[in-house]
């Protein structure tokens, strides 16, 4: 339709430019500002908690009455329920009255309400004090009425005012850019798994862009734009220690900067990514690490799991509910392996108990018969955990089960794939932190078939289904936010889809909310069911420890 | 779930759905009063005992019911403050009202995060707090019509019964704690 199109040229010129000042946050400061610490925690520049006043005198406090509450870290709002959290970050509250978004060069939000006057500093310090908006009218029953004074209002709206909407970086008017960051001691066959899956998805992703005669714009009378970009995928491997890889991770950005980490492939270690992704405000979408060590009350990493770390809860509840507590609880893991930071937790959980926690640590580079040592002196009134990789579980077979009180890693070892021992099958129990293989078919099945289809060689299966569907997640949700490229706007909206999800692939359900940053909560006992084979049964419901 | 009554709109009318820091909508509070199946499923109070929804309802006691999430940042905390009041106004007869606040993440919800939850609204004895298995949420959810689909889309109620075998009072949207006092008291006063 060329006739559609040349009317539509000064819409695309317009799109373009904005385009070209695709939105994000400004960076953030390395120390917060009075305005910030308000904004976010809730805390005056005295330190005191901020407090507020809603309508029946109901008050509320701290944390609590932090504007992020509700109109969340990206200042871009939200919805709950049928309430609609407007964005107050700067550009949208100052503004002179505007017919479009794109008028104003804003990134589209669908909670935002432009018919009001703009606000002033006086009108914005009366409605946050007063609870009236800027057209005289008062505002919705969950606005508290804030108590501040001149100065912290000042640093508030400070504050707002900076919430600035410039160029993002990996955001130019025709590409999308993302890295993948892959640590040096991450499995090299995981790692092939997890690349042919996301190159394909790149490749597909770019095949139906390049089907859709870009730039195609969708406008609607309150859509904004919506172009179709390019996904271009870098691959970020580090090398050496984990001291060195928050600076190598530095360059790396600096050099291909990109919107946001998808997926990853990580070893014993991971933390230097997760704090490098903190500090550099970059969200780092459902990385396959077996024991993230990321903290609810960070921001930008999300994980499917708690993998290992989720094990050792789940084995830590098992001790604690049997009626006669075993008289010590022995671990064996590898020196340097995920294993050793599960044990480390299990003790923890453990520590009240009065139970004794013997750790029997194999050298990185143990033999069967360091493993045979490990289990000597390991009676039938001990508990024995296994934190073992499946080469480690096979050379079982020569050492009888010395107690049959026995959980081994499910997620070490292979899940239901994990080559334990016949002798060994009867006393031991598996944590699994996944769901159920019969239950489970469905959801994985449809991956699977993307990967026969396509013709990646399925290497590690989990890995791989975790990978695609990473992808399809973040796919999903850009979808969502239209081309609101905002960082802390990319996390929040997968906060929000996540419930919505039905293929969930190995997980039973996916949920998260502010502060969850684990989206798969729980796991299964399990038992295998046969002397060989990978058919397990589960010794219970599904358990969130 | 069956209406017995017509919703009723209260004379103290509050905003939902509407703005924060724009124009604010027409604000209600709707009443109705309606009866409940309870379903026969087990909880898990913050306290960590299983206990049986219904017996737990039907304790002898008046019961105000609610729903909430711990890390819901907006809707939830207001319910919780309107509850908290709501026990301080009530001095010494706060103890003869069962409050129930039933998690609807509650795979999150844990009995330690609930208790901490309590704790920062200064639970009362008379008010605890209930998680279980995903399931056993959705049922009751579902039982008394507060189920929207996901827990980012749940909407402020709160469910108040005299005694067992009587039907509920079902307030939807942000009612003040003086509000739910006032409601309370006509409750009881009601044959």
């Amino acid at each position: 339709m060329p006739n559609d199109f040349r009317g539509a040229a000064p819409a695309v010129a317009l799109a373009l430019s904005l385009l070209m000042w695709a939105c994000a946050l400004s960076a953030a400061p390395a120390t917060p500002s009075a305005g910030e610490t308000l904004y976010r925690r809730g805390l005056l520049p005295s330190g005191e908690p901020l407090r507020a006043v809603r309508e029946g005198n109901a008050t509320v406090q701290g944390g609590d009455a932090a504007c992020v509450s509700c109109h969340r870290r990206s200042g871009l709002g939200s919805t709950e329920g049928r309430i609609s959290i407007p964005p107050i970050a700067g550009p949208y509250l100052f503004v002179p009255r505007a017919k479009s978004l794109q008028e104003l060069g804003l990134p589209f939000v669908d909670t935002a309400r432009l018919e009001h006057e703009p606000y002033t500093d006086a009108t914005l310090a009366r409605a946050i004090r007063e609870g009236i908006g800027a057209n005289g009218r008062p505002l919705n029953y969950l606005m508290p009425r804030y108590q501040i004074d001149a100065a912290a209002m000042a640093e508030l709206i400070a504050y707002l005012k900076a919430m600035r909407f410039g160029p993002v970086p990996g955001v130019t008017a025709s590409a999308l850019h993302f890295a993948t960051i892959i640590t040096p001691d991450a499995d090299p066959v995981k790692r092939r798994g997890m690349l042919a899956v996301m190159n394909q998805y790149f490749v597909d992703k770019n095949n139906a862009v390049a089907r859709t005669k870009a730039p195609t714009l969708y406008s609607s009378h309150r859509t904004m734009f919506r172009v179709e970009r390019r996904w271009q995928l870098h691959v970020w491997e580090l090398t050496g220690p984990p001291a060195t890889w928050e600076a190598q991770l530095r360059k790396h950005l600096a050099a291909e900067p990109v919107f946001a980490v998808i997926s990853g492939l990580g070893g014993s270690h991971w933390g230097p990514v997760q704090r490098f992704c903190e500090e550099q405000s970059l969200p780092c979408l459902f990385p396959n690490v077996e024991a993230p060590t990321g903290r609810d009350s960070d921001f930008y990493s999300v994980y499917f799991s708690r993998g290992v770390l989720l094990e050792a809860q789940l084995i830590a509840r098992e001790l604690a509910d049997v009626a006669t507590p075993a008289d010590r609880v022995v671990q064996v893991f590898r020196a340097g392996d995920v294993g050793e930071q599960a044990a480390r937790d299990l003790q923890a959980a453990r520590a009240h108990s009065g139970q004794q926690i013997v750790n029997r640590v194999l050298p990185a580079h143990a033999t069967p018969k360091d493993l045979g040592a490990a289990l000597r002196e390991v009676g039938a009134a001990d508990a024995l955990v296994l934190w073992l990789r499946p080469g480690d579980l096979s050379a079982l077979e020569k050492v009888p089960p010395p107690t049959s009180r026995v959980w081994i890693s499910g997620e070490m070892g292979g899940l239901e794939q994990a080559p334990l021992p016949a002798s060994w099958r009867a006393a031991a129990r598996m944590a699994y932190p996944v769901d159920l293989p019969g239950r489970r078919v469905v959801r994985v099945d449809y991956a699977l078939s993307w990967f026969r289809i396509r013709k990646i060689p399925l290497l590690a299966q989990q890995v791989q289904a975790d990978t695609y569907l990473a992808c399809g997640l973040v796919s999903e949700t850009l979808n969502h936010m239209v081309d609101a490229f905002v960082r802390e706007y990319l996390i929040e909206r997968v906060e929000m889809a996540l419930d919505h999800r039905a293929l969930t692939g190995y997980y039973p359900r996916l949920t998260l909310a502010p502060g969850q940053r684990f989206a798969s909560k729980g796991g299964y006992i399990v038992r295998f069911s046969d002397p060989q084979g990978p058919r397990v049964a589960a010794l219970g419901d599904w358990i969130t420890p | 779930m069956t209406a017995c009554t017509q919703p009723t709109v209260s004379a103290a009318l509050v905003c939902v759905g509407a703005l924060l820091l724009t124009a604010a909508a027409a604000a209600t509070v709707s009443r109705s009063t309606v009866t409940y199946e309870t379903p026969d499923v087990s909880l898990v109070r913050a306290d960590g005992k299983r206990v049986s929804l219904p017996q737990e309802l039907d304790d002898g006691r008046p019961v105000l019911l609610n729903f909430i999430f711990t890390t819901c940042s907006s809707i939830c905390p207001l319910a919780s403050r309107t509850l908290e009041e709501f026990q301080r106004k009530l001095g010494r007869e706060a103890s003869k009202v069962h409050l129930m606040s039933i998690s609807i993440d509650p795979e999150e919800d844990t009995p330690a995060r609930l208790t901490a939850y309590a704790r920062k609204f200064h639970a009362g004895p008379a008010w605890q707090y209930y998680t279980g298995t995903v399931a056993a949420s959705l049922a009751a959810q579902r039982a008394f019509d507060v189920y929207r689909g996901e827990k980012m889309s749940h909407t402020a109620v709160t469910l108040m019964r005299a005694a067992p075998g009587k039907p509920w009072l079902r307030i939807e949207g942000f009612v003040t704690p003086d509000e739910l006092v006032d409601d309370y008291q006509k409750l009881l006063a009601s044959p």
